[in-house]
């Protein structure tokens, strides 16, 4: 029996989701591969099947996995491209302003981040 | 019965519709001008302290008991159309009622000769996955053995709704996880409705899709689980902010040491709790304590 600690920080539906995202940026899930059955992972992670089914649904509405009829739910071809966008776009809306922000308050200039100070006394990394 | 009839008895209709039950149990009301509705596809937790009707409730259900009020079960009232209901209804209660002498064998016969929708190779599969011999009798069975030989009995039967009365009481937590899998795996499915009572509400309460808290025979908290974050946030108040969080009145304040108290609030926005304090969704058994405080007082 497998074990999941859930947080209790975000819905389950959307922890879910996020390990299927984490399995395929880890490249456990490869574009192809199946989904297991709504049914197998309610039962195996003691779940109700609408919460697995609304964590498929959204993965299904960002093209990550695509619904084969009667067979199931398979990761498409286009996912690892769609994740890296999807990073890529999160990154330089969340992460990087504040990235951005700090640097401009600790002063540093382009020379100082592409050819970073061998000793690091001017930052603080 | 001709075509109109069973769509409507695939239709959104409430599987269970209550209102206005009353009981009374030597004079104290079990059931208190009791009303909820169970709608189709969901797996219902009917979650209470130790005499607050639970029980009961399920028994009115099931037409085990007479009561005032209005209830419709499937469409039927259970105090007059009981054998028609049974044919859709099935329960496991924590009382077993399989006689001790049975064996696995004579069970399945029994079940396969009264029920006109029980599936014998079904329930024998489900066997399959158990260390139950159709020779074995009930009265060399664990707890657990006889739980699983219950559950397949019934699982085999294409009911719509199925009641369980704390169906795993007394079982270590192997043959409790087991349980919920079957379940889930074998049993649920949109067009049927489960209705689970317990008092271990953590194991449970990931399954449930609606909850329902009842106290003194009536309902004082029903919610779709789903919208339980949105409902109820539980705030980690940081020892300077306190003042600040009781104006937006919480539902439940507990200090806890190091300075911090923990808050539970309803239907406020998470935006103005966000600057309070660490702010989590608060789990079943956090609810349960705060929504019965002074049960057993």
């Amino acid at each position: 029996m497998t074990a999941i600690q859930w947080s209790d920080g975000a819905p389950i539906y959307r922890q879910l989701k996020e390990r299927v995202i984490a399995m395929m940026l880890d490249g456990v899930l490869k574009p192809g591969d199946a989904l297991p059955s709504v049914r197998q992972v309610a039962a195996e992670y003691q779940l109700n099947p609408i919460t697995v089914s609304r964590a498929y649904q959204e993965l299904a509405d960002e093209a990550l996995v695509e619904k084969r009829r009667g067979l199931g739910m398979y990761v498409t071809e286009e996912a690892a491209k769609k994740l890296l966008a999807n990073e890529r776009e999160r990154f330089l809306r969340e992460e990087w302003p504040v990235v951005l922000e700090r640097i401009r308050r600790l002063g540093l200039d382009m020379q100082d981040l592409v050819h970073p100070a061998v000793n690091g006394h001017r930052g603080d990394a | 019965m001709n075509a109109v009839h069973s769509e409507a008895v695939y239709s959104d209709a409430p599987v269970v519709s209550a209102r206005g039950l009353r009981k009374l149990y030597k004079g104290k009301p079990a059931l208190d001008d009791t009303r909820f509705d169970i709608g189709p596809g969901r797996i219902v937790g009917l979650i209470g302290p130790n005499g607050a009707g639970k029980t009961t409730a399920l028994k009115a259900v099931l037409g085990l008991i007479p009561f005032e009020g209005e209830l419709k079960v499937l469409g039927r009232d259970p105090r007059t159309e009981r054998d028609d209901l049974m044919k859709d209804v099935c329960f496991i209660a924590d009382v077993a009622v399989l006689p001790r002498w049975i064996r696995v064998r004579e069970a399945i016969e029994f079940v396969a000769g009264v029920h006109p929708r029980f599936d014998r190779a079904k329930c024998e599969r489900f066997l399959l996955n158990t260390k139950l011999t159709p020779q074995m009798r009930v009265r060399e069975m664990s707890k657990g053995m006889i739980v699983q030989l219950h559950l397949a009995l019934v699982m085999a039967i294409d009911a719509r709704l199925l009641i369980l009365d704390e169906p795993t009481l007394g079982l270590d937590i192997l043959y409790r996880k087991e349980f919920y899998k079957r379940l889930l795996e074998d049993y649920f499915d949109e067009h049927k409705t489960i209705v689970i009572t317990t008092h271990q509400v953590e194991e449970i309460e990931n399954i449930l899709t609606d909850v329902m808290f009842i106290r003194d025979g009536k309902v004082v908290l029903e919610a779709q689980m789903d919208t339980l974050g949105e409902r109820y946030v539980d705030v980690l108040v940081d020892a300077g902010r306190l003042e600040e969080a009781r104006a937006l009145k919480p539902v439940d304040e507990h200090a806890l040491p190091f300075g911090k108290t923990r808050m539970l609030f309803e239907g406020v926005p998470a935006s103005q709790l966000a600057g309070l304090g660490e702010t989590r969704i608060p789990d079943l058994a956090d609810l349960f304590v705060a929504v019965m405080k002074g049960t057993y007082a």
